[in-house]
This record gives C-alpha cells, sequence and structure tokens, in this order.
C-alpha cells in the first residue's frame, strides 16, 4: 500500500495536519490546557503564605503530562523561604479514554488564611486543607476520602468554622479544629466566590445571579438578592452595605440587613475583582482596564482612572491610596483619582494584592512573588516561587 | 487579533445569542449554528458532492489510463491531470468545504474552552471577547452540559459518534474503483479520516464534537438527496436500478390471470406453433439430450404457449398498395 502518493491522499494529510497546528496553535491565544492557579497572600506575624500557579503552556492537542502536585510556601517578610510543603493530588473520576491526566492538578485560587496557628487552603482538586501554619505538617483535610468539585474561591475562617463556596453550587461550614462538616447550604450554580462573613451573617455571590445571606450558626437563608449576572466576586461589607461587581456590568450595593437594593452602578464590562472602600469612595477594578470612584452612599461616579488593561486582581488600601494591578502586569498607586504607575512586573496580575507595613505584595503570572515598597515602587525583593 | 474580530468574537456572541433563545443551553445553540453554518457552505458542499460524483464516474478512465501507463508514472500523471481538465473538475475540489471549515473548527474550539467556565483563565479571559449587546452579559454562564455530554471534555461516545457518522459520509461518497491499488488507498482514506476525528474527539471538549457529529448528519442528508446512498448500500442501488428496468406489466399481471382468459389466449395461439411443451405434457430432460429441464426461459407458463413473431429482416416487409 503505497499512501501519501494521490493528491487526494496529500490533500487530506495536509487538512489534518493544518487541524492540528490550528487547535495545537489555541494555545499561543491564551487558552489554557490546564489551570494553573495562583493564590493571593496571606499574613500572619512576619510570615507569608501563598500557593504558587502553575505554567503548563499550550493547550490544543498537547497531551503532554500536567503537573499533579502543587504546593504552599511560607516565606518571612525579607523574602527567605520557610518551608514548602507539597499538596497531593485527588483522583479523577473516569476520564480513562481520554489525554487528561490520571488525576486533578493542586491549582489554588482562593488566597490561604491563617487563623489559631493553621493556615488553610482550598484546591482546584476539590479537597481543603488545613496544616500547621509553622511546621506545615499537615492538621486534616476535607473530605476525608475522595473530593470535591473544584474550589476557585478563598476560605474564610470565623469563630470555630472555615466557610468555603464550591463549584457543585454548595456552601460548606467546617469545624475549624477537626474540619468535619457542620453545615452545608445549596445554591443554584458554581460558586466561584470567597465568602465575606460579618457577624453572624455570611454573604456570597453565586454563579446563578444571587447574593445569599446566610446565617453561619446553621447555614439558613437570610434573603437572597438577584442580578443579572453571575458573580464571580468577593463581597465586601461597610457601614451595612453590602458591595458586589457582577458579570451583568453592575457594582450593587445592597443594604445588609434586608437585602434591599441601595444603588447600582454600570461599568464597562463584567466587575471580576472585589471593590475597596477608601475614605467616602469605593474603587471597583473593572475588566473594561478603568477603576471607577464611587460616592459611597449615593453610587454617584466620582471618576474613573483609565489603566488600559484589564483589572481582575481585588486592589488594596494603604494610607490613602489605592493600590492596583492590571493584567498588562503594572502596578499604579491612585491618589486623588489620579494614577500614579508604580512599577511594570512584566508579567500578568491576577491575584488580589495585600499590603502590609508600607509594602505591596504582589504575586504576578511569572510565579514571582515581589514585594514592592508602597510609596515608591521600588522592589524590595522578588522570590521564584517555582525555585527556578 | 484580527484572528479574534473575524472569527472568535463573532462565534462567541453567536453562541450566547442563540443560547439566550434556548434557555441557556449551550449544545443546543452548537447545534443551531451548525446547521447555519452548513447552510451558509451548502454552495460549496453541492460543489464537493458534485466533484465526487464526477470523480466517480471518470474513474474507468482513470483505471484505463493507470493500465496504459502502468510502468510511467510520469505519463500517468499527465494523463490524469490533462482528463481532469477536459471534464473540467479538479480532484483538490472535494477538499476545498473541508478546508473552508477548518478556521471554523479552531474558532469553535476556542470559544466553547472560554464559554464552558471550567478554567478561571479561560472564562476570565471571555470577557475581552464579549460585544456590548447587554444579552451578552446576562445570558452567561451557559449550561454545559447537554445530554449526558459535559461541553467541556471529551467523551468515548461522541467519539465513536463523530467517527461513525464521519465513517458513513465518507462511504457514500467513495468511488469504486477496479484499480486494487486506488482501492487499497481508498480503503485507508475512508478509515484513517474517522479514527483520527475519533481520536481528537477524545482529547478535544465535548462541545466540538457536537458540532462534527451535527454537521455529518447535515451532510449525509444533503449527500443523500442529491446522489442516494452511494457506496454506502450499493445493493440498494442495484435492486432500485433493476426494479426499474423490470418489465412489470409483462409479467405480474400475466401470473395472477384468470384461467378463462388464459384459454381464450390459448384459443387465439392455435394456429401459433407452440414453442415449448404445452400445459400438461411432461416436462423433462427425458430423451431429449439436455442436462437441464426446459422452464419455459424464465417467462410465465400461459406466455411459453404463445409463439413470438419470428424477428423479420427489412426484406420481410410487407411491400406497401
Amino acid at each position: 500500500m503505497r499512501f501519501g502518493r494521490s493528491k487526494k491522499d496529500k490533500v487530506l494529510f495536509m487538512l489534518g495536519l493544518l487541524l492540528a497546528v490550528g487547535l495545537t496553535g489555541a494555545g499561543c491565544v491564551g487558552i489554557k490546557s490546564a489551570p494553573e492557579g495562583g493564590s493571593g497572600v496571606a499574613i500572619a506575624g512576619d510570615i507569608l503564605y501563598v500557593a504558587p500557579a502553575f505554567r503548563t503552556g499550550g493547550g490544543g492537542l498537547s497531551c503532554a503530562p500536567q503537573p499533579s502536585v502543587g504546593k504552599l510556601i511560607s516565606v518571612n517578610t525579607s523574602g527567605a523561604q520557610q518551608w514548602e510543603v507539597p499538596l497531593e493530588p485527588s483522583a479523577r473520576a473516569g476520564g480513562g479514554f481520554s489525554c487528561a491526566p490520571a488525576s486533578v492538578p493542586v491549582a489554588i485560587y482562593g488566597t490561604p488564611v491563617v487563623d489559631g496557628g493553621l493556615v488553610y487552603v482550598g484546591g482546584y482538586n476539590g479537597i481543603v486543607y488545613a496544616l500547621n501554619s509553622d511546621s506545615g505538617a499537615l492538621r486534616w483535610v476535607y473530605p476525608r476520602q475522595g473530593s470535591l468539585q473544584p474550589i476557585i474561591g478563598g476560605l474564610v475562617v470565623a469563630g470555630d468554622k472555615v466557610f468555603f463556596g464550591n463549584s457543585d453550587g454548595k456552601v460548606y461550614a467546617l469545624d475549624a479544629e477537626t474540619g468535619d462538616k457542620k453545615w452545608e447550604f445549596a445554591t443554584e450554580d458554581k460558586l466561584w466566590s470567597t465568602p465575606f462573613v460579618e457577624g453572624d451573617t455570611l454573604y456570597i455571590g453565586s454563579f446563578d445571579k444571587r447574593l445569599y445571606a446566610l446565617n453561619t450558626a446553621d447555614g439558613s437563608e437570610k434573603w437572597a438578592f438577584e442580578t443579572d449576572g453571575a458573580i464571580t466576586s468577593t463581597p465586601i461589607i461597610y457601614n451595612d452595605t453590602v458591595y458586589l461587581g457582577s458579570f451583568d456590568r453592575y457594582l450593587y450595593a445592597v443594604r445588609a440587613a434586608d437585602g434591599s437594593l441601595k444603588w447600582k452602578f454600570m461599568g464597562g464590562n463584567w466587575f471580576w475583582a472585589s471593590p475597596v472602600v477608601s475614605g467616602n469612595n469605593i474603587y471597583a477594578g473593572c475588566l473594561d482596564g478603568k477603576v471607577y470612584t464611587l460616592d459611597v452612599e449615593s453610587g454617584s461616579k466620582v471618576a474613573e482612572i483609565n489603566l488600559e488593561s484589564p483589572i481582575s486582581s481585588s486592589p488594596a488600601v494603604v494610607d490613602g491610596s489605592v493600590i492596583v494591578a492590571t493584567e498588562a502586569g503594572k502596578v499604579y498607586a491612585i491618589e486623588n483619582n489620579q494614577r500614579r504607575e508604580l512599577r511594570t512586573l512584566g508579567a500578568k496580575v491576577l491575584a488580589p494584592l495585600y499590603t502590609s507595613n508600607g509594602v505591596v505584595y504582589v504575586h504576578a503570572e511569572n510565579d514571582k512573588l515581589y514585594a514592592l515598597n508602597v510609596q515608591t515602587g521600588a522592589e524590595l525583593w522578588a522570590l521564584s516561587l517555582s525555585g527556578k | 487579533m484580527w484572528w479574534d474580530i473575524i472569527a472568535v468574537k463573532p462565534m462567541i456572541n453567536s453562541l450566547i445569542a442563540l443560547s439566550n433563545f434556548l434557555s441557556g443551553n449551550l449544545g443546543l445553540s452548537i447545534i443551531l449554528l451548525t446547521i447555519i453554518i452548513n447552510f451558509a457552505l451548502l454552495p460549496l458542499v453541492l460543489k464537493q458532492i458534485r466533484a465526487s460524483k464526477a470523480m466517480q464516474e471518470l474513474q474507468p478512465k482513470i483505471a484505463e489510463l493507470q493500465k496504459k501507463y502502468a510502468k510511467d508514472r510520469q505519463k500517468l500523471a499527465q494523463e490524469q491531470m490533462k482528463l481532469y481538465r477536459e471534464s473540467g473538475m479538479s480532484p483538490a475540489g472535494c477538499a476545498v468545504p473541508m478546508l473552508i471549515q477548518m478556521p471554523v473548527w479552531i474558532a469553535l474550539f476556542q470559544s466553547i474552552t472560554r464559554l464552558v467556565a471550567i478554567i478561571p483563565e479561560n472564562f476570565l479571559s471571555l470577557s475581552q471577547y464579549l460585544y456590548s449587546w447587554p444579552v451578552v452579559y446576562t445570558a452567561l454562564p451557559l449550561q454545559n452540559s447537554f445530554l449526558w455530554v459535559n461541553l467541556a471534555s471529551g467523551d468515548i461516545f461522541l467519539a465513536i459518534l463523530v467517527g461513525g457518522t464521519m465513517w458513513v459520509q465518507q462511504k457514500m461518497v467513495t468511488p469504486g474503483t477496479a484499480d486494487p491499488q486506488q482501492e487499497a488507498q481508498n480503503r485507508m482514506m475512508l478509515w484513517m479520516m474517522p479514527l483520527m476525528f475519533g481520536f481528537l474527539t477524545l482529547t478535544f471538549p465535548g462541545g466540538l464534537s457536537i458540532y462534527w457529529i451535527a454537521s455529518n448528519i447535515f451532510r449525509i442528508i444533503v449527500q443523500y438527496f442529491i446522489s442516494g446512498w452511494g457506496a454506502l448500500f450499493p445493493q440498494a442501488v442495484t435492486k432500485k436500478a433493476v426494479k426499474e428496468r423490470k418489465p412489470k406489466k409483462l409479467i405480474a399481471p400475466a401470473e395472477q390471470m384468470p384461467a378463462e382468459q388464459v384459454s381464450a389466449e390459448k384459443a387465439v395461439s392455435t394456429d401459433v406453433a407452440v414453442a415449448g411443451p404445452t400445459q400438461g405434457e411432461k416436462v423433462g430432460n427425458e430423451g431429449t439430450g439436455d442436462k437441464r429441464p426446459y422452464r419455459g426461459g424464465g417467462y410465465p407458463a400461459h406466455l411459453r404457449e404463445v409463439k413470438r413473431h419470428p424477428k423479420r429482416g427489412k426484406g420481410h416487409r410487407p411491400k406497401r398498395g
């Protein structure tokens, strides 16, 4: 049999080749074949906790082995690594015939949370880990066997419970000491948002377009506020008002007491990042590349600052300055509604920013953790989290 | 970014807008989009089908050339090209619609990966592909399950369906050939493409497989209406053709003819020499020396008694006047 000689053979071969190249090239246009993660930074005392992102390269036809082990890293405020703990992957159900890896990577999207000598982190593999904050020794995991759907949002510790939302659409409350489940509450779609707890109420946004207010004691629903778009941003509470962004391009202000609408403001794209409040203004970074400054009480626009690149990283406030990072890898300080460029990192920033003692910590997509002087933007140190 | 502007953005926004009318069902909107795209490509598809048909018709001539220039491949190629030119067709013409569909596949792959909201980075990047239509902001997120299929991941049953429908469609257009070498190549191509696409289906999002299946079914239907089942059911074609050629009126009614009518016909034909044995006469080969018994030459019993007029040459034509 002589294959490849006739014109038809050649044409079909070329078609296959083109298709392969075309679809493999999908990786070059920003499509990820596997979750990479990249958490924000948590701080306790002078120790930072961060989970690095994976670099998996292109998507498409690539059947290259994907990373199956993630890690949590502890770093002191001088940039010296304290410990590093690998997080074991969970087995994937099914998938035997596909090129997909046999286990789900432990990509971490949610910012770790530290409380009572434990550091808590939830993985894309659907497992919550509680580790000793000093040594990194594993205290417990939830669930004990198997795994949940991916955990995208962060965890919150309040009282004796750990709260988180899951892609299975449920809010879980666990015992912070033991990891035993206390209660769960089901919404109608995925939960990628990090919960916010104020007093005895937990607030969380869902892909089902609703903001839920739940009783932290038993998970009973207090009220639900419906928007026209999915919600992934973490709500914040200020002066008895819940502020949150939605995919319908609105930033909402909802009364915490009864879930009634106070005001709403329309941006040019989704509000993915959480807003921050400074003085009488609320600052909301939008995926249209602008930061909107609004009056916190009325929602009227005070200013809009164009940063020319989508903002998916939640800003931080320090000494009256709002620090914002863009997907273009630039870090700005917004003061008096004017932008001031602090630094160009040269890598996307998706993770939330964290400030402490005049330093802003930025976890960029190049897998480096930067410590920048919040006044000058000077790089105090940069630590490669991939160990390279 | 021209690719995003002309292909990915229109695809993403069309899928979201269609989903909005289909209760957020991404699977249904992919099928609807497939039908729209295939109707848009219909002139090309028809051209391809006609080209395949013409190629089938050229096979005897090609076989002749292959026989004639068996030892001179260069001359054979020249003569084949000459033949294609003379008959006004190009062998590559069959592949043009597939080539045109490839950007659609790639754009669909990129769109689905972003729309199904499995990996946060991909979903986040979706925001940069949305038009300012209010509907695209309120319709999201779309359902990423359709029937038993997770539109975000590969599936073995989808792989079988993709391979199966592609095989059927390919089989319908595979030209028959007397050349065993060509036949072997055709057989290889018939299996290679479905197997390749079946394998790809395992690694690609289920949504893309839904597109391939719907597209294959669409083309099978079009193909059927234009040229029937083709090589898929060659027997059906033969039977149909034979049925059309069969002298129905001569045989079927005669078998059911009433006995009186048969007798009357017998009476009319008494002056005519009998072509075969009469009714009741022993039919066999005894004493005739024939090895096979005489059965009336395939004609019904009553017609065997009727002698047809012997063929006459022009010289026997009665003269006028």
